[in-house]
C-alpha cells in the first residue's frame, strides 16, 4: 500500500476507495489513534491502511501474535485514554469474545470491526458470509449488551465505523461494524463530510467510574495516568471498581445497568431505512451487502406493479424490534434474505406477527438478484 | 449513453487487471460519475484467470457488481472464452489483445483487437504496461473517461518510478485505439 503522504484525516471530498480502506479513515476521523491487530483475510486491507495511515499521524500500530491479544491491547490502550480499535473476521472474532465480554462487563470503549468470510472455521477464507451475527451478539457468556452496525456501501463502512466509535464513546460499550467481503472489498464513489460528529467519553473528577445515578446509566471514565484511583475488574464490582464477588445486589444491579444502557437508548442507537414499504403487502429485511441486492429486487418488482418494500437494518444489535414488530402488523409476509442459514430471520419471526421466510444462502457467494426474484415470484 | 455502463476486463493474474480496473473506476470518480468495482481476490488473482469489473452509473447504484457487461476487454485467451457468451447481444462490445486473443466467430457483438501486448513490447520494451495500453484504446474508442482523467488517475494510484512509462503508455493505447476504431 503506497503512502498518503498526508498528516491529517483524509481530505473532504469525492474519492474512489475499497470498503476496508474507507473503514480505517472513518475511524481515523473519529479520532482512532490506536490499533492492535492481527492480519486476516478478508479484512487485512483495514490493518494494512491503519499501520500506514497512523504511522503518518504519529498515532500507536501494533501487530499482536493472535486475536486475543490484539483486543486485550485495544481494550488497554482505551483505559489508558485512546479510542482503539481492532479488525478480525470470522475466525479472529471467535478467539476475541471472552474479552469483548470483558470490555462489555468493564465498560470499555473500542470498536472491533468484522470483515464476515463463509464460515463455519476457517471455512472459506477469501468468500464472503453473514455468519456472525448472532455470535456478536452472544458471543461471550453472561447477560450484556453490545452495539452491531452494517454497512452497505463503501461510504458507509466510513460512516458507520466513525458512528460505531461515537456510539463506542457515548455509551461505554464494545461497537462492531459487521461488515461483509463483498462490501469490504468493494470499491465505490464515496464522499467524505465536511463536518463529522465526535462524541468522546465523559469525564468527572473523582467521579465512580463503575456506576452512576444518571438517567443514561454511563458513568465517566477516567484514563490511567490522570490521578484518579482507578480499578479495573471483569470480576463483579462497585461503583468505583472493587471486587464485589458475593453480594447478590451488586451483581444484580451491574448487570442490569450495563444492559439498560443500552436498551434504553435503542431510539438513539437503532437505525433502519425504509424503501415503498408505504402500500407493500411483501416486504424484504435485509443487510449488509444483501440490502443491495433486495433494493435492486424492489425495484425492479416495481416496475412491474408488485407490491413489494424493504426494510434495511443498519443497526443490527440492539435488534430494531420496533421497526420490525410495525412492520410485521402492516404486511402479509416478511422474506429474510441473508448470507447464513437464518440467523436474522430467526429475530424477525420473534417480533413480526406475519409470514417470515428465510432465504439463508450459504455458498460462500453474494446473493444475486435472480435468486431473491425467484423465491419471490413464487408467491 | 444508457445510465449504468457494465465493463468487464480480464486476463490472467499479473497482467495488471485489478490495477486497470482501479484506474478506470478512478477516473470515473474523478469525471463525477458513480462507480462501482470489484475484482478477482485470493488465489485466482494471481495467475489463473482474473477479473475486474467496474459499473459505472449517473446516479447511485442498487446493485454494485456486475449483472451482464456492456464491454469486455480480454487480455488472454482463457479469460476470452470464459466471458465472451456474458456480454451483451447486439450493443455489446469486446476489445481483446490481438495477439494474444483469437476472437470467437458468430457472436452478435462488435469485437475489435487492438495488439496491447506487441505495442507495449515493441514500443515500451515492456510487456507489464499492455494493460495500459488496451486502457488507453478502450478509452479512445468508448469515451467513457476522459484521458485527462485516467491520467490523473494514474498519478494517484502508479508509484512515482513507473508513472512516466505507463503514462506513455496509454498514449500509445490512445493511437491504437484510434487507428483500430478510425
Amino acid at each position: 500500500m503506497r503512502s498518503t503522504g498526508l498528516k491529517t484525516t483524509f481530505p473532504k471530498g469525492l474519492h474512489y476507495l475499497s470498503g476496508n480502506e474507507a473503514a480505517a479513515e472513518g475511524a481515523i476521523a473519529a479520532g482512532c489513534r490506536f490499533y492492535a491487530g492481527y492480519p486476516i483475510t478478508p479484512s487485512s486491507e483495514i490493518m494494512e491502511r491503519m499501520a500506514l495511515r497512523l504511522s503518518e499521524l504519529r498515532g500507536v500500530f501494533i501487530q499482536m501474535e493472535d486475536e486475543i491479544s490484539s483486543i486485550c491491547a485495544v481494550i488497554g490502550a482505551s483505559w489508558a485514554g485512546a479510542k482503539a480499535m481492532t479488525a478480525t473476521s470470522g475466525p479472529g472474532f471467535s478467539l476475541m469474545q471472552e474479552s469483548i465480554g470483558y470490555a462489555a462487563f468493564t465498560e470499555t470503549p473500542c470498536v472491533i470491526i468484522d470483515v464476515q468470510r463463509a464460515g463455519p472455521c476457517t471455512g472459506q477464507a477469501t468468500k464472503v458470509g453473514s455468519g456472525d451475527i448472532m455470535q456478536a451478539r452472544w458471543g461471550s457468556h453472561g447477560d450484556y449488551q453490545v452495539i452491531a452496525l452494517s454497512p452497505w456501501s463503501v461510504q458507509e463502512m466510513y460512516d458507520l465505523t466513525l458512528r460505531a466509535f461515537n456510539l463506542s464513546e457515548r455509551y461505554r460499550v464494545p461497537a462492531m461494524v459487521m461488515a461483509d467481503e463483498a462490501v469490504g472489498h468493494l470499491r465505490e464513489t464515496i464522499r467524505i463530510p465536511e463536518k463529522i460528529e465526535i462524541w468522546d467519553r465523559k469525564k468527572e473528577k473523582g467521579g465512580a467510574p463503575f456506576g452512576t445515578d444518571e438517567e443514561d446509566g454511563v458513568p465517566p471514565m477516567p484514563a490511567f495516568g490522570e490521578g484518579e484511583r482507578l480499578l479495573v475488574t471483569g470480576s463483579t464490582h462497585d461503583a468505583f471498581g472493587f471486587r464485589r464477588t458475593d453480594d447478590p445486589e451488586a451483581h444484580a444491579k451491574l448487570v442490569e445497568r450495563i444492559n439498560q444502557k443500552i436498551l434504553k437508548s435503542t431510539r438513539v442507537i437503532v437505525e433502519t431505512e425504509d424503501y415503498f414499504l408505504e402500500d407493500s403487502d411483501t416486504a424484504l429485511i435485509a443487510y449488509g451487502f444483501t440490502a443491495r441486492t433486495s433494493l435492486y429486487v424492489v425495484k425492479r418488482l416495481r416496475k412491474e406493479g408488485a407490491r413489494v418494500g424493504l426494510l434495511r437494518l443498519k443497526t443490527l444489535w440492539p435488534f430494531p424490534e420496533e421497526a420490525v414488530a410495525e412492520l410485521g402488523r402492516r404486511v402479509k409476509r416478511i422474506f429474510v434474505p441473508e448470507m447464513n442459514q437464518g440467523q436474522v430471520a430467526g429475530e424477525v419471526k420473534k417480533y413480526a406477527r406475519c409470514d417470515v421466510i428465510s432465504l439463508g444462502q450459504t455458498n460462500g457467494e453474494v446473493i444475486q438478484p435472480g435468486t431473491i426474484l425467484e423465491a419471490l415470484t413464487k408467491i | 449513453m444508457p445510465a449504468i455502463i457494465q465493463v468487464r476486463l480480464s486476463g490472467f493474474g499479473g497482467q495488471g487487471i485489478v490495477l486497470a480496473g482501479i484506474l478506470l473506476g478512478e477516473a470515473g470518480v474523478i469525471e463525477g460519475k458513480y462507480v462501482a468495482g470489484s475484482n478477482s481476490y485470493g488465489a485466482q488473482a494471481r495467475g489463473s484467470n482474473c477479473k475486474s469489473e467496474i459499473v459505472f452509473s449517473d446516479g447511485p447504484i442498487d446493485f454494485p457488481h456486475l449483472t451482464k457487461a456492456d464491454i469486455l476487454l480480454a487480455m488472454s485467451q482463457g479469460a476470452y472464452n470464459l466471458y465472451c457468451e456474458d456480454v451483451k447481444e447486439g450493443s455489446g462490445l469486446i476489445l481483446f489483445d490481438q495477439g494474444q486473443v483469437m476472437p470467437r466467430e458468430g457472436l452478435h457483438l462488435i469485437e475489435i483487437g487492438v495488439p496491447a501486448t506487441e505495442y507495449a513490447l515493441k514500443r515500451l520494451k515492456n510487456r507489464q504496461v499492455a494493460n495500459i495500453v488496451l486502457l488507453g484504446a478502450f478509452i479512445e474508442i468508448t469515451k467513457i473517461v476522459s484521458r485527462k482523467a485516467m491520467e490523473k488517475a494514474i498519478r494517484v494510484h502508479v508509484a512515482e518510478r513507473f508513472r512516466s512509462l505507463n503514462l506513455k503508455a496509454l498514449q500509445i493505447g490512445i493511437e491504437l485505439g484510434r487507428r483500430v476504431h478510425g
